[in-house]
This record gives C-alpha cells, sequence and structure tokens, in this order.
C-alpha cells in the first residue's frame, strides 16, 4: 500500500454526536445523571436540614415545594425513568441469562426489571403512603 | 506448561471497579429512584402523603438506623458512582480535560460526597 | 466477442432496464460522491451524477454504472455483491451501508456517498483499513490449545467435537465479515484509533466463547486495557449498522464482564 499518498485523518469533531438521532439519543442517555445529580444534592441538604432538628426539617420541605425545585426533581423523574427504559434494555445483551439450557428472551428480562421498579414503588406505598 | 501472555500493553486493573460501581450505580438509579423522586421530591413537599408519614420524627427514626445506611448507599452512593462514571465518559466523549485527571476529579469526588452522606446516617444514628 | 458485443452484455447486467423498459420503472437518481485525487490536489471535492435506476438498483450497481458510463476515474471498492466479502462498505448519507444492500429506491433527494468514516482516504472511496487489520490480528483469532505438545497421528486424527449447544454460544459473534461498518459507526474509534474496536472484541469473545478453544487468558492481556474493552461506552451503534447482525455492541460489553471476572481472580490470587 502506498501510505504516502493517504490523506491524514482530521480528528473527530467534539460535535460528532449532533450528525445523527442516534447519537443524539446516546447523549440524552448520558445526560440523565446530571437531573439525578441535582435530586442527590436536594437529598444531602435534607439529611443535613433532618439533623438540624424539626424546622430545620419543613424548611427543606417548603424548598423542596418551591416551583423550579419541582420542576428539576420532575426532570430528574422523567430521566430516571429514560435511564431505567435504555438501562434495562441494555442488560440481556451485557448478561444473556439462561436457565436450563435455554436463553431466557430478551423482553421477559426487560419485564423482570421493570416488575423490580413498581415493586419498590410498591414498598414506598406501604412505607409512607399509608395513614 | 502455561503460556504467559506478554502484552506491550498494561492491563488496566482499575477499571472493572469503576464499570462495577457504574454498573451497580445504575440497577440502582434505575430501579429505586423512581420511587424515590417521586415519594420524596413530588408527593412530600406537594403535601400528597398522610400527615405523619414523613414527619421530622418518622424521617429521623427511618434514616438514622442501619436500613437507613443501606438505603443511603443504594440512592446516594451508588448512583453518585453511575453519574461519575458517566461524566467522565462524557467528557471523553465530548474532548473535555484529561481523562486520567478526569477519572481522579470524578471518582474521588463520588467517593467524598459518598462518604459525606454516610457520615451523616452515622452521626444521626448516634446523636 | 467483439467490443460492442462484450459492452452490451456488461450494460445489460447492471440491470438498469435497457432491455426489459416496459417492466421496469425507470427513473433519475441524483448521486454525490466525495472524490478524492492525491495526484491531483490534496482537497477533497463533491461530484455529482445523474443516472439511470429501477427498483433493483443498489448502490453498487449505481457505482459500476458510474465507472463504466459516466466517469472512469472513480475509485471504490466491491467483489461479491452479496454482502459476504465485507468490501463495498461507504457512508451513504452519513450512515455506514455496504454498497451492494443499499437499494436507491429506498432514498429520496441527494443521495451523498463517502469513504467510510474513521479511516484515512487513500483515494475516492477507498480508504486505508491497516489499523483495522492490525487490531484483529492483535486478539489473536485462532483457536488456542492449551496442552500444544501433542504428536499428530495420520492413523488416529483426533477431531473437536463440539454439540450445537456448544456451536450457539459463539455463532452469531463468529459471522463478522469483516467489513468495518462498525468501525465507522463507532464515536469511540473515531476519537481514538488506538481502540481495539467492535469486530476485533468481538472475535476475540468470539474465540472465547468457543468450546475447542482454552486462549482466554492470553487474549485477556490485550483485551483488559483502557484500548480493549474499557474505551466502549455502548454506544450500539455499531450493532445498528452492521449488515450481518453480529451484534458487536453485546460481544464488547460481555467481554467487559469477563475482563472484570479475570480482574477479580488475579486479585484474589495476589
Amino acid at each position: 500500500m502506498d501510505k504516502s499518498s493517504t490523506q491524514r485523518l482530521p480528528p473527530l469533531k467534539r460535535t460528532w454526536w449532533l450528525k445523527h438521532g442516534f447519537f443524539k439519543l446516546y447523549m440524552l442517555r448520558e445526560a440523565t445523571v446530571l437531573p439525578l445529580l441535582f435530586f442527590t444534592f436536594c437529598l444531602l441538604a435534607g439529611m443535613f436540614a433532618l439533623l438540624q432538628g424539626a424546622e430545620s426539617w419543613q424548611g427543606w420541605i417548603a424548598f423542596m415545594g418551591s416551583p423550579i425545585v419541582l420542576v428539576l426533581n420532575l426532570l430528574a423523574l422523567a430521566a430516571s425513568l429514560f435511564h431505567a427504559a435504555t438501562f434495562f434494555v441494555l442488560f440481556p445483551r451485557v448478561m444473556p441469562l439462561r436457565i436450563a439450557g435455554h436463553s431466557l428472551p430478551d423482553q421477559v428480562i426487560v419485564a423482570g426489571q421493570w416488575a423490580g421498579v413498581v415493586a419498590v414503588a410498591l414498598l414506598f406505598f406501604w412505607l409512607l403512603g399509608r395513614a | 506448561m502455561e503460556k504467559i501472555a506478554i502484552s506491550k500493553h498494561k492491563q488496566a486493573f482499575d477499571e472493572p471497579l469503576w464499570w462495577g460501581l457504574f454498573s451497580a450505580g445504575g440497577v440502582c438509579f434505575a430501579v429505586f429512584l423512581p420511587a424515590v423522586i417521586l415519594f420524596i421530591a413530588i408527593l412530600l413537599p406537594l403535601g400528597l402523603l398522610p400527615a405523619e408519614a414523613l414527619s421530622y420524627e418518622r424521617a429521623s427514626k427511618l434514616l438514622f438506623s442501619v436500613p437507613g445506611f443501606l438505603f443511603v448507599g443504594a440512592v446516594v452512593c451508588l448512583p453518585l458512582f453511575h453519574a461519575a462514571h458517566r461524566l467522565r465518559h462524557g467528557m471523553f466523549d465530548i474532548s473535555v480535560g484529561n481523562d486520567a485527571l478526569n477519572k481522579k476529579l470524578m471518582y474521588g469526588g463520588a467517593a467524598l460526597l459518598s462518604m459525606v452522606a454516610l457520615g451523616l446516617v452515622v452521626i444521626g444514628m448516634l446523636g | 466477442m467483439s467490443t460492442e458485443q462484450i459492452t452490451a452484455k456488461r450494460v445489460s447486467t447492471n440491470n438498469i432496464g435497457t432491455n426489459n423498459i416496459s417492466t421496469k420503472n425507470i427513473s433519475t437518481k441524483h448521486i454525490s460522491v466525495k472524490r478524492y485525487l492525491p495526484d491531483n490536489s490534496t482537497e477533497s471535492y463533491w461530484q455529482a451524477y445523474d443516472l439511470p435506476v429501477d427498483d433493483s438498483t443498489s448502490l453498487l450497481d449505481a457505482l459500476n454504472h458510474i465507472k463504466e458510463q459516466l466517469d472512469s476515474t472513480l475509485s471504490y471498492r466491491w467483489s461479491c455483491r452479496m454482502a459476504i466479502c465485507g468490501s463495498c462498505g461507504v457512508m451513504v448519507n452519513g450512515i455506514p451501508k455496504l454498497g451492494c444492500k443499499t437499494f436507491l429506491r429506498d432514498y429520496e433527494g441527494d443521495i451523498r456517498i463517502e469513504p467510510l468514516a474513521h479511516f484515512p482516504v487513500q483515494r475516492d472511496l477507498v480508504v486505508d483499513m491497516e489499523i483495522f487489520l492490525e487490531h484483529l490480528a492483535a486478539v489473536k483469532p485462532y483457536l488456542i490449545d492449551d496442552n500444544p505438545v501433542k504428536a499428530f497421528d495420520p492413523q488416529a486424527p483426533e477431531t473437536y467435537r463440539q454439540t450445537p449447544e456448544q456451536l450457539e454460544r459463539y455463532k452469531q459473534f463468529a459471522n463478522c465479515i469483516n467489513c468495518g461498518l462498525c468501525y465507522s459507526a463507532c464515536p469511540q474509534f473515531g476519537l481514538n484509533p488506538e481502540f481495539l474496536g467492535p469486530a476485533a472484541i468481538t472475535l476475540a469473545h468470539r474465540y472465547n466463547l468457543d468450546s475447542r478453544d482454552h486462549g482466554k487468558k492470553q487474549r485477556m492481556a490485550e483485551l483488559n486495557r483502557h484500548e480493549g474493552v474499557w474505551s466502549c461506552t455502548f454506544v450500539g451503534f455499531c450493532s445498528k449498522v452492521c449488515p450481518k447482525h453480529v451484534d458487536p455492541a453485546a460481544a464488547v460489553n460481555q467481554g467487559k464482564v469477563e475482563a472484570a471476572k479475570h480482574t477479580l481472580i488475579a486479585l484474589f490470587k495476589g
């Protein structure tokens, strides 16, 4: 091969992911950690407030009820669900499960994971939702 | 006779750790966080939970305990490492900074915040 | 055969309806090709062609028509024209595809053809695949025996035995035709050509899963490093563009599980 005539390869532009919907979805998937981080900081603030006493705790709940915080945490909720949807379909490809010599179909593994999400929600309802 | 793999490259024995934490954090983020965010960040501030469900007394009792410690581990610490891993690789994807430094910043930050979170629970348990 | 007869035969095998005009829907499509002729200029440029197509015209048919009827200076690779040799990979409107498996009936408006992304361009649509071949070789893509000192007895030749279940474990990953589309799809390879890449890691995984092979440990040093499996962020576009449905993304990420297990064992062994 005559390498001297080979064109130099320009480095990939940092906007490479804007070129195709698939890559934009990938970046959106990765970006779900940003709303998660916001909620995590809210939780940490809540833990601090709880340590400081009842008044701080009520103050924190009021803070969590302010419109901007509510909207951002709604975004965090949406992000967690979008993350779950994308994460669950990757699992059977990373760790195909076999039972009795047959591989479990992907839909079963995905459904099982969503069942876990529902189970946790039911647990929270049992813990916090009953009078 | 066992053949020893001779490679001019060193193996990256730390990467499985970050990836493992990312995976565990990803499971927690996907399975636990939706319910946690719904109940604590939406229903609670909107007053849609029963009155004493997360009062100061009940919240303290629930959080500052061994189950509370595990809860924070699953809902704060592991997702923090998940976020750190995604941010580190995300920065590489958009050519921001230098990966070696970003690893230290991201995983170090996650470790620090995790210790703070778990430390808060311990302080609450002791108080 | 006379020259006219040879020409007539070649034109009719292009299948662009010169013989059976009444049965084929002939239309015109506009194709733009990224040209690069290093002997003439250091810059690449777009060149447009209008050509007759029908419902069956593949991109490869179109390129062959361009070369034979319109512009003989165009360079590109092709061979089997049936998606098994892996030669004719190009970018079609920014997506890596095989020319023989891309049908112009699926495209409205302008069709932009460029050489496979992330590889150095040698001329027109011909890219330098050397790095790809190096990565393939680096993973030791052959059956490795852990008991090599076995005399071969022609009177009683030993053969491998493998059940259909054992074959099933790696068969999908063995279907790779080395076309390189996954490398053009992979942004991590685009960002860092030192990354082993989807096909090479899939090939390593194919051998690691093969019951006849005992070379997993020998391949591990190549896989368990940053430019091995750990560069992958499961974008998954490689699997999307793979013409043989190999699912390299699955193989690479299963490779991460294996590398993690290996690291854990190595830690315990001290």
